[in-house]
């Protein structure tokens, strides 16, 4: 049964990376339990819209929680309290009657604010893009076990290929490493046979673009699997490692 | 396509390089416990080792030089690894609400002050034994010169200094608990099926080295009659 909740938001609000943020509170009343976090925070939009307030600004896409576009801190936790979940798949039934929200944008060096909650991850893209191509045959479609692939190898291919690159495993790290989310993008094709002829490029040149992008160093807290919404384990980590030192000595 | 360069400052490599200084040191302080133990068998065995080990002569001067090399490099690496960790996450203070969900253990928070007062404490421990004269006057037990041996007992018979040596070894035990476990990640020797083992037995190594290190000191103080 769903019932309603008062709530008091603590919201970060900052204009863009260059000017300082800070806090502002309002007050969310009657907000359904059965709402998204997401639905939450426009209906307290329209409230500030009519109040002639500015909107807050807050990143979303499919609210699905499998685009990966949503995503802030709430009260000091990636995604919020419920593990294994985006921040659209949280929902107010996760909160009590007038308790204190504090809502702050992933931080991070490598992800500049946009305004308020939302934040530029294009860092991650370019180090996708460092990544380069596979090799694949293109043209019809290939016969069926054309490319055997062990069980073991293709279950781990996509562990891996299941991070939607929200960006929870940098704001979580006390350190803002990304390696959780590169060893993942790494590992998924490095795993693959189709993935392999690149493994050592692809590899030290998507470390490179991380290190360049100023992200920090994995010092092994593992609080980047614990916020990860997709739950995948820093083995990957350890993987990335492995291959990357390889990668070094040939 | 290009060509990967053998790069030492790319943050994988820095890891894995305080990840091998790591180790070395390690095994410096396994092979230095096992001479210090020689402490239970009395002053002239402890003795006896500590003068084998001056017949070395060039080789010993060369294996500390290599070993001071390896301290540097291990602090200089995490110092300039912990620096870019700092400004990447935007500073110390950084969120408002600090309510973590993973396994950050105290170990893990406190690395760099156990690290910080590991290389302090050394410095006095070298001052204290390795860099006095062990004919001196500190070295004296009823009149009587008894060398290294005398030095370490007359020093751990003072409580203060025993106790600290206690607390630099718990130091160590939370530098290694984290250290040794770190390792197996950095190195990519680990798999999601022997995560919690390797934890508990880098604990479990770690808490054998602070004992064993602890039980001299302390043999010192309570046990021992001069």
């Amino acid at each position: 049964m769903s019932k309603k909740i008062n709530l008091t938001l603590k919201v970060w609000r900052q204009k863009n990376c260059k000017s300082p943020g800070a806090f502002e509170v309002y007050e969310a009343k009657g907000i359904d339990t059965d709402m998204s976090f997401l639905e939450m925070l426009d209906v307290v939009n329209e409230r500030l819209t009519k109040e002639n307030i500015d909107p807050i600004s807050f990143d979303h896409d499919c609210r699905e929680g499998i685009c990966g576009t949503c995503g802030s801190v709430v009260n000091g936790q990636a995604h919020g309290p419920v593990k294994g979940t985006t921040l659209c798949q949280l929902h107010m039934r996760n909160f009590t009657d007038g308790q204190l929200i504090v809502i702050e944008p992933f931080r991070a060096k490598a992800f500049p604010v946009i305004n308020d909650l939302a934040v530029d991850r294009s860092s991650f893209d370019r180090i996708i893009q460092s990544g380069g191509f596979i090799s694949i045959k293109t043209g019809q479609a290939p016969d069926a076990h054309s490319l055997p692939v062990l069980k073991g190898r293709s279950d781990s291919a996509m562990d891996a290929a299941q991070c939607i690159g929200c960006g929870a495993c940098v704001a979580a790290c006390p350190n803002a490493a990304a390696m959780l989310f590169v060893s993942a993008k790494v590992y998924h094709l490095n795993i693959l046979p189709q993935g392999e002829p690149e493994l050592k490029t692809r590899t030290i040149n998507m470390v490179k673009q991380m290190d360049k992008e100023g992200f920090g160093n994995c010092s092994n807290e593992y609080e980047c699997e614990a916020a990860c919404p997709k739950e995948i384990s820093v083995s990957h980590i350890a993987r990335l490692n492995q291959q990357h030192r390889k990668s070094n000595f040939t | 396509m290009s060509f990967q360069i053998f790069d030492l400052s790319r943050s994988i490599t820095k890891k894995q390089t305080v990840a091998i200084t790591g180790l070395m040191l390690i095994s410096f302080v396994l092979v230095h416990l096992a001479g210090n133990l020689f402490i239970f068998d009395g002053p002239k065995p402890f003795n006896e080792y500590a003068e084998h080990l001056e017949r070395f002569g060039i080789f010993k001067k060369i294996a500390e030089w290599a070993l001071f090399l390896v301290f540097l490099i291990h602090i200089e690496r995490v110092t300039s690894l912990v620096v870019q960790n700092i400004r990447a996450a935007g500073g110390l203070k950084r969120y408002a609400v600090d309510n973590s969900r993973g396994p950050r253990s105290l170990a893990t928070r406190l690395m760099p002050f156990t690290g910080t007062f590991l290389f302090l404490y050394l410095i006095c421990h070298l001052y204290d034994f390795a860099w006095a004269n062990d004919q001196g006057i500190r070295s004296m037990i009823n009149g009587k010169s008894l060398g290294l041996y005398g030095l370490v007992v007359n020093s751990f018979k003072n409580p203060i200094h025993c106790w600290l040596y206690v607390v630099a070894m718990y130091c160590l035990c939370l530098h290694l608990t984290h250290g040794v476990e770190s390792f197996f990640q950095t190195f990519g020797i680990q798999d999601s099926r022997f995560t919690l083992l390797v934890r508990k037995l880098s604990r479990v190594f770690a808490l054998m080295i602070m004992i064993a290190y602890s039980s001299i000191p302390l043999y010192v103080l309570y046990i021992l009659k001069i």
